[in-house]
């Protein structure tokens, strides 16, 4: 793809609900509680001893899997979309500031201590994104 | 970490970046020639098929170790998709990209080391 093709399509990128980083956003969101849930059960369910549970398809009998599910599928939808205007090494990138939310939510709504080298770690997670995502945003002040 | 263990995490980590690869490619199919054909359909049932096997492989690795544990991994996916989509989808990669992506990698690492 050249880059006339993709100013043209970042261009042609719609506004409001339908703007693709509002959808990456929403995407994000889904992801992040989906993985709480996810963790919660699968922890409920567990069957270690039994080789079949390496599948995973036991863990269908969680209630909690299956609210998961729901909102992987609508984060999936979210991303598609966010697929069809995005490049994949932008929106790739981006999409796993998830990896910093979940020790930070940890934090502020349990009241989970985050050591020092945690600390440097999401610093390093946010310089990061803040590298992938300032290209982006000149594209965006050009146009 | 058992042979089983690190087969299973590299099996959900492969089949996830291969879903990724190929529905990114359906998207751009759709972008030239709409959704209403039969290669889109089959390329998203490809990728939907393969994040289908990631997400129950992720599951049975859940029950088994700590999400802590297994973030490292999903640290990796950042590096080989970024890398992927530019050899194959021939998507510009930046020096700066490159670098963006390496740290979000290392810091997924460090906080998942915590």
């Amino acid at each position: 793809m050249t880059d006339d093709t993709r100013n043209k399509k970042t261009q042609d990128r719609p506004s409001g609900f339908g703007n693709p980083w509002l959808q990456l956003g929403l995407s994000v969101v889904c992801v992040l509680v989906s993985e709480f849930l996810l963790k919660r059960g699968a922890t409920d369910v567990a069957e270690p001893q039994s080789a079949f549970s390496w599948t995973g398809i036991n863990g269908l009998a969680s209630p909690l899997v299956w609210w998961a599910i729901l909102l992987i599928v609508a984060s999936f939808v979210s991303w598609l979309y966010v697929l069809r205007y995005i490049p994949l090494t932008v929106a790739f990138p981006l999409s796993r500031v998830v990896d910093i939310l979940v020790p930070l939510g940890c934090w502020i709504f349990l009241g989970e201590s985050i050591s020092a080298l945690r600390w440097c770690g999401i610093a390093l997670v946010i310089i990061g994104l803040a590298l992938v995502a300032k290209p982006v945003a000149e594209i965006e002040e050009r146009l | 970490m058992s042979f089983l263990a690190f087969f299973f995490i590299v099996a959900s980590l492969l089949s996830f970046v291969v879903a990724q690869l190929i529905l990114k490619r359906a998207m751009e199919v759709s972008a030239t020639s709409g959704l209403r054909n039969s290669r889109f359909v089959s390329l998203v049932a490809i990728g939907v098929a393969l994040m289908t096997v990631s997400f129950f492989l992720t599951l049975g690795l859940l029950q088994r170790f700590d999400l802590s544990y297994l973030y490292p991994f999903q640290g990796l996916s950042v590096i080989f998709i970024t890398i992927t989509a530019a050899a194959v989808l021939k998507e510009k990669l930046s020096v700066r990209l490159t670098i963006g992506a390496l740290l979000i990698s290392a810091g997924i690492v460090l906080v998942s080391l915590s």
